[in-house]
């Protein structure tokens, strides 16, 4: 699949696009029968039915929904599935490129390099929330880190900037989201895994988590977060899945 | 003779609705694939026999998690704005009288059972359908709106939580989605079985609109493959005696 194309058109359908979509699929849906992906005609619907969802889903979209954890729901411990797309788990090699710090760039007044004791001085808290894997399933964990909303006050956040892009030293895996679902109170660069530092499996030494995003738009292993005018797509997003992926 | 019998809202409404339903239904499965059961991470799950069994591929529509995604959350829309056309429709237009429970419908559906079961030997009188055929076409748009809304709740259990919260949570708002498609799916196959099985005839009526009376399985008494065709052949109205 190619790129998911133009993000930025944001609004309801009118009777007449709906007319068109609805009958353009199903009608692409009757041709589909010999390809189980479906036919190449029907991707370019699905992408435009894919913008429109976007703009639903970001009219949607409230800072005060929180996600709340169940009660007596189980913690998922170490049934908690471990992911990178690397050969091999991603370890920092510090002989290799020495020490490891994050990078905070982009339409910011204060770009800066934080090392994880640099982070840890940050604000921190620790939530207890719900992991929405785009697979179905769910776990339960607390995350601990830096509320994303409060490194965007430390780095100065300029007004033209409405994306960030998390990116990572797991080959070229990298997200990018839109900056108000990062600024959601529940998300964090997170450091800390059920009490315990991040360990390699599960995206150490920091990592974006949310849960008002599905997993793999929360990048393990990250490297470099940089703020733009411009969403800039993301591993998976580039490759056929919901650029949004907002839960 | 022929008669009108579905208006070209109800057929338009219906050709779209069965691609809807393939469509989503089939998609669904390929997204359940990629994790085929319901238990959190965890914890085990108490109401599914065949966790972490996935469905076979054949069932499934879409190629890939993220190719059934996109049809999944496409065709969504063109299932409920069709399906409210439909319904608003029916209401507006007075066909919900066909289909809503009357007394004696309970009545009538045992005697359906009964006819189906060799216990009764005349097809029991209805009107435009059967009663147990009715009980069927009314339970449907409960079933998908049951399927429409665990399916909100399992899109956004975040921001519309209130809503996941009244299924009991997400694990199980995710399995009411399910059984939801398992009673869209049982109701579609049966009916489909019964249009082939006793009313052949209803089909080009879908197309058409136009449906002969004579033809019906009350007057071909017909059960399941019994009476297929009609019992004698139409009596052609004799001609007008001559004027002498």
């Amino acid at each position: 699949m190619s790129k998911p194309g133009n993000f930025l058109t944001i609004g309801g359908v009118d009777r007449r696009e709906f007319l068109a979509l609805g009958g353009g699929l199903v009608s692409a849906a009757f041709l589909a029968a010999c390809d189980s992906r479906g036919p190449k005609s029907a991707e370019k619907l699905l992408r435009y039915a894919e913008r429109k969802n976007l703009g639903v889903e970001r009219a949607l979209y409230r800072h005060t929904a929180i996600d709340v954890v169940q009660h007596g729901a189980h913690d998922a411990g170490n049934k908690l599935p471990s992911y990178y797309v690397s050969p091999t788990v991603p370890v920092w090699d510090e002989s290799a490129r020495g020490k490891w710090a994050l990078e905070v760039s982009g339409l910011i007044g204060n770009p800066v390099r934080l090392t994880l004791e640099d982070l840890q001085r940050l604000p921190r808290v620790s939530n207890r929330v719900n992991h929405y894997c785009v697979e179905g399933w769910t776990a339960v964990e607390t995350w601990t880190g830096v509320p994303f909303s409060e490194l965007a006050k430390f780095v100065r956040v300029a007004p033209e900037a409405h994306y960030v892009d998390f990116q990572s030293f797991d080959d070229d895996y990298h997200e990018s989201w839109d900056l108000e679902s990062a600024m959601h109170p529940q998300t964090v660069v997170a450091y800390g895994l059920d009490g315990k530092m991040l360990e390699p499996a599960h995206g150490a030494p920091a990592r974006v988590y949310s849960p008002v995003k599905l997993g793999y738009k929360n990048t393990k292993y990250l490297t470099k977060i940089v703020f733009m005018p411009k969403m800039n797509g993301g591993y998976w997003s580039d490759q056929g899945y919901e650029w949004y992926g907002g839960v | 003779m022929a008669k009108k019998r579905h208006h070209w809202i109800v057929r338009v409404t219906h050709w779209v609705n069965f691609v809807a339903i393939v469509i989503m239904v089939g998609s669904g499965l390929e997204i359940f694939n990629a994790y085929p059961a319901f238990a959190r991470k965890g914890e085990l799950f108490c109401c599914y026999p065949f966790e972490h069994k996935p469905v076979p591929d054949w069932l499934t529509f879409g190629g890939w998690l993220a190719g059934a995604r996109n049809w999944h959350f496409a065709m969504m829309w063109v299932l409920v704005v069709n399906g409210l056309i439909y319904l608003g429709f029916v209401y507006l237009h007075g066909e919900w009288r066909d289909l809503v429970p009357r007394k004696g419908d309970i009545r009538d559906s045992w005697q359906m059972v009964k006819f189906y079961a060799f216990k009764r030997k005349d097809h029991p009188h209805q009107g435009k359908h059967n009663a147990l055929q009715k009980t069927a076409y009314f339970l449907l748009p409960f079933a998908g709106a049951l399927a429409v809304l665990t399916g909100i709740a399992i899109w956004k259990p975040v921001q519309l939580s209130w809503l996941t919260a009244i299924f009991g949570g997400y694990v199980w708002a995710r399995y009411w989605h399910f059984i939801a498609m398992v009673v869209i799916v049982v109701l579609s196959v049966v009916h489909v079985f019964m249009v082939f099985a006793v009313d052949p005839y209803s089909l080009p009526s879908m197309f058409t609109g136009n449906y002969d009376e004579n033809l019906s399985p009350e007057a071909r008494n017909a059960r399941p493959f019994y009476h297929l065709f009609p019992r004698r052949a139409r009596v052609t109205p004799a001609p007008p005696p001559e004027a002498t």
